[in-house]
């Protein structure tokens, strides 16, 4: 392979990539639409030989969790992969490697959650892992992704953070789109991220000892919490430190958040993921009518980089939160997390927006992003704002129309 | 409002007690709350339970640390540590212990903050139920008795609601004559107001990010079971009577916690340590060379 060699990888692929390159020892997994590219494929390298490690298949997402974790307790490296309905099946043994303070990296291939059943993406999935205790990297694209491993086994392995990291990409918009990838030179990666060795106690043969103790009466419990939340924060100070070091190997530089267009932005779109690459097409088209809009991609989601998102946002006057996902009833799940990285800040925006789209991996056009700067300017109410169209409409009454002709339901 | 605080073991009825008192103050007019606290259920391990009383709406829930009345059903609870149920208790608390011994006796053992009242619940229990190590009629009734503000036909019918479900008639019936016989046998104490303080801020701190064998719930010391003395959650002790022991051994194989060892007479030895008087080894015994006995009692042999 040429020192940066250029290949046309899925998301999925870049992910595989990313634990080849990464020499990641253990790899517990169980297949679920649209990450299964990533397990079949490393199934297929530590079957011929590529990869040296173990890879074993799992009898469910709750399990594989339970391995991954337990693996990571023995000191070696660890990758593991899920997606929607797979993760939620995992839920309870997320909290729980978490708690038990375990390096590893997961991917989660986002889809949205039933019901009703989808295979196209929506961040409800990931969202819902938000307060587990993981560190989660957010990608836009396929390069992201694979690098994001790289960083993410750095992140998870230092002494002072010592949990799992979740990378999250957008099924099918991500997962299964092809586009140039840089594979780092493995020589170089392995410089960069060595063979793991714990620093913290592993579990031995014939050294008994116990990760997760039961505690009562709440000192304890909450003793161990609030160091859980000091590591996750610390994790933010380390992702600078790697990031600083990743840029000097491999010359791609990732902050806690990108800032595209946003030095005289009067509109702000506030977005994560694949979509982001949308915003930014659709940033550049209102400048040429003359909007001065901005866009500012996450890419640290937990620990949630507060500094970062002030920094940015501060001075600009009308910022909309772009949510694809939703808590029925209260609206997007990012929207109040940045408010208050804002609120008690001087020279805050003037006005917040919290929209939701992309729903079930329906589609955010270069319009809608022209209907949020059209409320942003007006005096309406906060929202939530849903990107739903008349053609949105019509696709739902044609499904409609069908589900509810036995009936002689709808017949607009 | 009165605070009422309940000590005693899983299987003793403690968390009953504090209901029947609960229910008895409600029939009584009162604002009432009862509940109890206790870890994985386990027969013997200390449990804690409570009752509030009021005259007026209770805005006040979770355990009690400063009690009015402190109600102690099984006294081998004041010898550990980790309980102490002593904790909490001021001049102003008064202090109900099961025993049989005299207050002079236990004060000399144990630090009461103030002179503790005493009745032999057990004995009363056993006689009256045949089961002398179930409390709940007896400890709520010795509650209700000494607070003073609870009618004996509202504790009776508290009785009635909170056994009668469960119990057979006749054996209803001597838990309503039980609590006829405590409570007669007890005076209502005055119960002194608790001093009003003025609120001060709580002394909160900062923590600071440890190394991860600290900060996350891991033991590094491996075999630590030992160190638990599991040996106080007994209410009834095995003794094994050595004239008669044939050194079949049937209890060594049958302690479901591992706690006989053999010695090197071939004889079985209870580590009383960590024994949780479950008793199996008595009912297994085949020549019932094992004798039950109070544990109260026992420790002193």
């Amino acid at each position: 392979m040429n020192k940066h060699s250029k290949m046309m990888l899925t998301g999925n692929k870049a992910a595989a990539w990313g634990v080849r390159l990464a020499q990641v020892d253990y790899v517990p997994a169980f297949p679920i639409t649209p990450q299964t590219e990533i397990v079949e494929t490393l199934a297929q390298w530590f079957s011929d030989g590529t990869l040296t490690g173990k890879y074993t298949n799992m009898d469910s997402e709750h399990s594989m969790f339970m391995a991954a974790g337990a693996a990571a307790a023995t000191g070696v490296r660890v990758f593991t992969a899920s997606s929607s309905q797979g993760i939620l099946h995992g839920m309870e043994a997320l909290y729980t490697i978490a708690g038990w303070r375990v390096p590893l990296v997961m991917v989660n291939v986002s889809r949205a959650l039933a019901t009703p059943i989808t295979l196209e993406p929506d961040h409800n999935d990931v969202m819902s892992t938000r307060d587990c205790g993981m560190v989660q990297l957010h990608a836009e694209t396929c390069q992201e992704v694979l690098d994001f491993i790289l960083i993410g086994h750095r992140i998870a392995e230092h002494p002072q953070v010592a949990l799992p990291v979740l990378v999250n990409m957008d099924g099918f918009y991500l997962s299964f789109t092809r586009e140039p990838v840089v594979l780092p030179e493995p020589s170089e990666v392995a410089r960069f991220l060595p063979p793991y060795k714990s620093e913290q106690p592993v579990f031995k043969a014939s050294q008994p000892m116990a990760r997760a103790s039961a505690v009562f009466g709440g000192a304890t419990y909450s003793y161990f919490k609030i160091q859980q939340d000091l590591a996750v924060r610390q994790a933010e100070t380390v992702f600078h430190e790697v990031s600083e070091e990743f840029a000097q190997y491999f010359g791609r530089n990732y902050g806690p958040v990108e800032n595209f267009m946003m030095d005289d932005a009067e509109f702000v779109f506030v977005m994560s993921n694949s979509f982001a690459t949308k915003g930014k097409a659709a940033v550049l088209e209102l400048r040429k009518q003359g909007i001065k809009a901005g866009l500012l991609k996450l890419r640290l989601i937990r620990p949630f980089p507060t500094q970062a998102i002030a920094d940015s946002l501060l001075g600009h006057h009308k910022v909309a939160v772009i949510d694809q996902n939703l808590s029925p009833g209260m609206g997007g799940i990012l929207f109040p997390e940045i408010v208050t990285s804002l609120y008690s800040r001087i020279n805050r925006p003037e006005k917040f927006l919290s929209v939701i789209g992309g729903l079930g991996g329906k589609d955010i056009l270069k319009e809608d992003f022209f209907s949020i700067v059209e409320h942003l300017r007006s005096d309406k109410s906060e929202g939530p704002l849903f990107l739903y169209n008349d053609d949105d409409l019509k696709q739902f009454k044609k499904v409609s129309h069908i589900a509810l002709a036995e009936k002689g339901g709808s017949e607009s | 409002m009165i605070q009422v605080r309940f000590h005693g073991r899983g299987g003793q009825g403690i968390k009953t007690a504090s209901q029947i008192l609960g229910s008895a103050a409600f029939n009584s007019g009162f604002q009432a709350q009862d509940f109890p606290l206790y870890g994985a259920e386990r027969r013997g391990a200390p449990i804690v339970a409570f009752t509030r009383i009021s005259p007026t709406p209770i805005l006040e829930r979770g355990p009690i640390s400063n009690p009015n009345l402190l109600l102690i059903g099984d006294e081998t609870l004041l010898n550990d540590s980790q309980v102490a149920p002593l904790c909490g208790a001021d001049e102003s608390t008064i202090v109900f212990v099961n025993s049989t011994k005299s207050t002079e006796q236990i004060q000399k053992q144990f630090p009461f903050p103030a002179a503790p009242l005493i009745l032999d619940l057990t004995d009363r229990c056993q006689n009256f139920l045949g089961k002398g190590h179930i409390l709940s009629t007896a400890l709520a009734t010795a509650g209700a008795r000494i607070l003073g503000n609870i009618d004996l036909k509202d504790l009776l019918e508290a009785v009635k609601m909170e056994l009668g479900q469960s119990l057979k008639p006749e054996t209803l019936q001597k838990n309503l004559e039980l609590t006829q016989d405590i409570f007669h046998s007890l005076s209502p104490c005055t119960i002194p107001e608790k001093p009003i303080k003025a609120l001060a801020s709580s002394p909160l701190i900062e923590l600071k990010q440890t190394p991860v064998h600290e900060a996350a719930p891991i033991i590094l010391a491996p075999g630590n079971m030992a160190l638990r003395k599991t040996g106080n959650w007994r209410m009834q002790r095995p003794k094994i009577d050595y004239d008669h022991c044939n050194k079949c051994l049937i209890c060594y194989a049958r302690c479901p916690e591992g706690t006989i060892k053999i010695d090197e007479d071939g004889r079985p030895q209870i580590d009383y340590e960590h024994c949780k008087g479950c008793m199996i080894c008595a009912q297994e015994c085949p020549g019932h060379f094992i004798q039950t006995i109070r544990e109260s009692e026992g420790a002193h042999e």
